[in-house]
């Protein structure tokens, strides 16, 4: 709970620096992060701590009844939305520090996966950095931003995922699924691309540390490479508590924009599948469809796009309430392959989704062998305790 | 130890003298693993022995990842990440104590509606059946409070929500909460009084474990045909009974050992299964999940829980009666923990003579309606509520009720149960069509 009600409390420094990819909005959150006071109460530290981000109060404290997606998400989205502005009109409204970096570092985010990556070069330049900073992807996706007060109410509330249709996601064959599958080395590689180039504009990865990327199981970049990579990032020093260029043992930096939800773990926090009838099939059969999830969302954009209070939302037929915050990331041929694997958005969306997966689940090849071995040998194990017990009573069974 | 005749441990060598005058230790053992055992149990009494393997696997893994994990709110949810990814072998050793406790329930239930057909909770057996059910609300309150420990979404909300179940009860109901959570709301203060009980309670269970064993080592084993070993002489007792050590033990290994394919297959290929993705977003007081939910094993009662809403009559009539001291909420409440106390209750509402429901031809019937209750039950507490799930949760909910309270106490007066067979020998040897070979 404090660290949630810090950040409304930094949402005003941190939102100025969105746009600064996140080295500025993570010195920030790691601040608040440290606090310990616990902030007791429910619904009130947002509405206290909030004035500092302009026009979010009044909708917060406007929320807890209402149970739709669409109608609460407006309290989360407007301080993002408001923000922009501020920054790229009047930085110094909000905070103090931000407007220097704010104003470069659009161009640092993007420049830095091309560097980085080797094989492909500048292309996405306009799309990602630029475009992010209107949208709240996070928040609108927890469908009742709705305040800690009705904690007491009781467990039946909130049927609205229900009511909104099922999103439409479709299965979608990956390599690494069943007891045998593997994640492919080259598709977690254009994955990483995907996610530099594009995502990580707005979206962190803080629980993957960055040698990581060449671990046995995951996109095996030589080690020379993944020390390349790191220093596209700046993290703040936990021990002299100044910025300096990431190396391998730190972690990728946290989301840069304060509404982008962390992706580390995005493939296996959401389910794509259900049912039938809540019964769990679908989950046995399919998975539970976090990456397909993924694809769906990055695939599932109709075009349409509506305001409402200032934001502006994208029809996607794989989010629950039918809109989101986010604007549609992907574009065909955005991203360059080296290797010219085909980059129309459906591939790339794979290809994230694939190397998503990965982050969410690093040891994964290590887990199904782990798990093979042991249905091998207690299978066998299993045999021999069979052929015993037969044996042991078989004289009681009168079978001599 | 049991009351059954068998031979008693013999200390042989000077050592082993010398100890046993000072220490029965050996003797213990011996007893404990020689026990005569009816040698017709079939395989539903094999869940005893996976459950102990349960108790025993959740321990050592819990106190590995002890040794990772730290309890404060904002580090939490990270540190189970640092498991997952930094500590060798740490994702394994996750997923077996997370799906381990689903293992757990799922032989726990087993053994639970076990004990209900054989009517092993008859005497002389009541002492086993209610310590069998202390070790039950002690494996929920243990899993519970473990849920919470990894702090995600799920964690939090399923706190917030069972906790304020406590809330409910009239009048001392808040100061109790708050007292329980260290403060006005889940928080730091409740992750770390949860962790430390969760470290705690699993070694309570292991000693009322021991005393359950105990117990019914002192009555001997219920047996599917309900019929008591022969005593009055040893002979006739080694024609009912084999020992323990080895029969028993091989035959419950190789059981345990078919079941850990199936459960090291969870492990290893869809660990998730049994989770809820949102326990991977991390802990958020100001966003609500859109549908909060229990761990599987417990719905059933969840959805007892969530059935008595303030527009059905018994609630109503509850709420009149008591001058509104009893609303639908409380109610709720009432009926989750009643529900387990009417099965804690089964020894002295059943009223039947007759032990094994496979000489009850009407008990069949009702008690295979009480296991489809259940799993209708489950399924219907992981629904979002709408008109036609709040039906079937209030009549599932009422039949769970209906079985202990009218149903079992009934049928021991009108039901006309069926021959069973004089001895454990006879039922043995009409299973296996050949005499007895083990007693020439």
């Amino acid at each position: 709970m404090l660290r949630n009600t810090k950040i409304a409390a930094v949402s005003a420094l941190a939102l100025s620096a969105v746009l600064s990819g996140g080295v500025i909005a993570q010195t920030a959150t790691t601040t608040a992060t440290t606090t310990t006071e616990p902030a007791a109460t429910t619904a009130a530290p947002v509405a206290t701590e909030a004035p500092a981000t302009t026009a979010a109060p009044e909708t917060t404290t406007a929320a807890p009844t209402t149970t739709e997606a669409t109608t609460t998400a407006p309290a989360a989205t407007d301080a993002t939305t408001t923000a922009p502005a501020a920054t790229t009109e009047a930085p110094a409204a909000t905070t103090t520090e931000a407007p220097a970096a704010t104003t470069e570092a659009p161009a640092a985010t993007t420049e830095a996966p091309a560097a980085t990556t080797t094989e492909a070069p500048a292309t996405t330049t306009e799309a990602p950095a630029a475009t992010t900073t209107e949208a709240a992807p996070a928040t609108t996706e927890a469908p009742a931003t709705t305040s800690a007060a009705d904690h007491a109410a009781a467990p039946a509330e909130a049927p609205a995922a229900a009511a909104h249709g099922a999103p439409e996601i479709e299965d979608v064959a990956f390599s690494f699924e069943g007891p045998f599958g593997k994640f492919d080395e080259h598709q977690l590689q254009r994955g990483l691309q995907v996610y530099t180039e594009v995502c990580a504009a707005c979206h962190g990865l803080k629980f993957v540390p960055i040698r990581s990327l060449s671990d046995e199981g995951g996109p095996r970049l030589p080690e020379d490479q993944v020390r390349a990579y790191a220093k596209n990032f700046t993290v703040t020093d936990k021990d002299t508590g100044e910025d300096r260029p990431a190396e391998p043992k730190d972690n990728f930096p946290r989301s840069g924009m304060e509404n982008a939800p962390d992706l580390s773990l995005m493939a296996k926090a959401r389910a794509g599948f259900h049912g039938p009838m809540g019964l769990g099939i679908n989950q046995i059969v399919k998975g539970m469809g976090g990456p397909e999830y993924i694809v769906a969302i990055l695939s599932g954009y109709t075009g349409e796009t509506k305001d409402e209070a200032g934001t502006t939302y994208y029809q996607n037929h794989a989010f629950s309430t039918g809109w989101i915050a986010m604007p549609p990331p992907l574009s065909d041929g955005q991203v360059t392959f080296a290797d010219g694997s085909p980059n129309d958005v459906k591939h790339m969306a794979e290809d994230v989704a694939t190397f998503l997966m990965w982050t969410a689940e690093p040891h994964m090849m290590a887990r199904k062998q782990a798990g093979f071995l042991g249905v091998l040998f207690l299978g066998l194990l299993t045999v021999l305790l069979y052929l015993s017990n037969k044996r042991l009573w078989a004289p009681h069974k009168g079978k001599h | 130890m049991s009351g059954i005749p068998h031979d008693h441990y013999e200390p042989k060598s000077g050592f082993e003298k010398w100890l046993h005058q000072r220490l029965p230790l050996v003797s213990l053992v011996y007893d404990t693993l020689m026990i005569p055992t009816p040698k017709n149990l079939n395989w539903w009494w094999i869940w005893g022995i996976v459950l102990a393997f349960c108790l025993v696997l959740q321990i050592v893994t819990g106190i590995v990842l002890v040794m990772h994990y730290t309890p404060h709110v904002s580090l939490a949810f990270a540190s189970v990440e640092h498991i997952m990814r930094d500590v060798n072998g740490g994702h394994m050793l996750r997923y077996l104590h997370a799906n381990g406790a689903s293992l757990f329930f799922f032989a726990v239930y087993i053994h639970i509606f076990r004990g209900l057909f054989y009517g092993s909770y008859k005497a002389p057996r009541e002492v086993t059946w209610i310590i069998g059910m202390l070790i039950y609300l002690a494996m929920m309150a243990t899993a519970f409070m473990g849920y919470v420990l990894p702090w995600g979404q799920m964690s939090f909300w399923g706190a917030t929500v069972i906790t304020g179940l406590f809330g409910a009860i009239p009048g001392i109901g808040e100061p109790i909460q708050t007292w329980l959570l260290g403060g006005p709301a889940v928080d730091n203060a409740t992750l770390n009084r949860f962790f430390s009980l969760h470290y705690l309670l699993p070694f309570v269970i292991a000693a009322l474990v021991a005393v359950h064993i105990w117990a019914f080592h002192t009555t001997g084993n219920n047996n599917p045909t309900g019929v008591e070993v022969r005593r009055t002489s040893k002979a006739e007792a080694d024609k009912d009974t084999l020992p323990f050590w080895p029969y028993f033990v091989v035959k419950d290994l190789f059981a345990l050992g078919l079941v850990l394919v199936v459960f090291f297959a969870v492990v290893g290929f869809m660990p998730n299964y049994l989770g809820h993705p949102d326990n991977y977003i991390e802990a958020n007081p100001l966003a609500t999940p859109a549908h909060i939910v229990p761990e599987w094993y417990f719905l059933p009662f969840y959805a007892i829980l969530r059935a008595f809403t303030a527009d059905v009559w018994v609630v109503m009539f509850a709420n009149w009666i008591t001058f509104g001291i009893v609303d639908a909420k409380f109610f709720g409440v009432l009926a989750m923990f009643g529900a387990i106390a009417v099965m804690a209750l089964a020894p002295w509402l059943d009223t039947s003579r007759v032990r094994s429901g496979r000489f009850r031809p009407m008990f069949k019937w009702w008690f295979l309606l009480l296991v489809i209750d259940f799993v209708v039950l489950m399924w219907v507490g992981a629904q979002t509520p709408t008109d036609v799930t709040s039906w079937i949760s209030i009549i599932a909910s009422a039949y769970w009720f209906a079985y202990f309270l009218v149903i079992l106490p009934l049928l021991g007066v009108i039901e006309k149960p069926l021959m069973q067979p004089a001895t454990i020998e006879d039922d043995f040897n009409a299973h296996y069509g050949a005499k007895s070979h083990a007693a020439e």
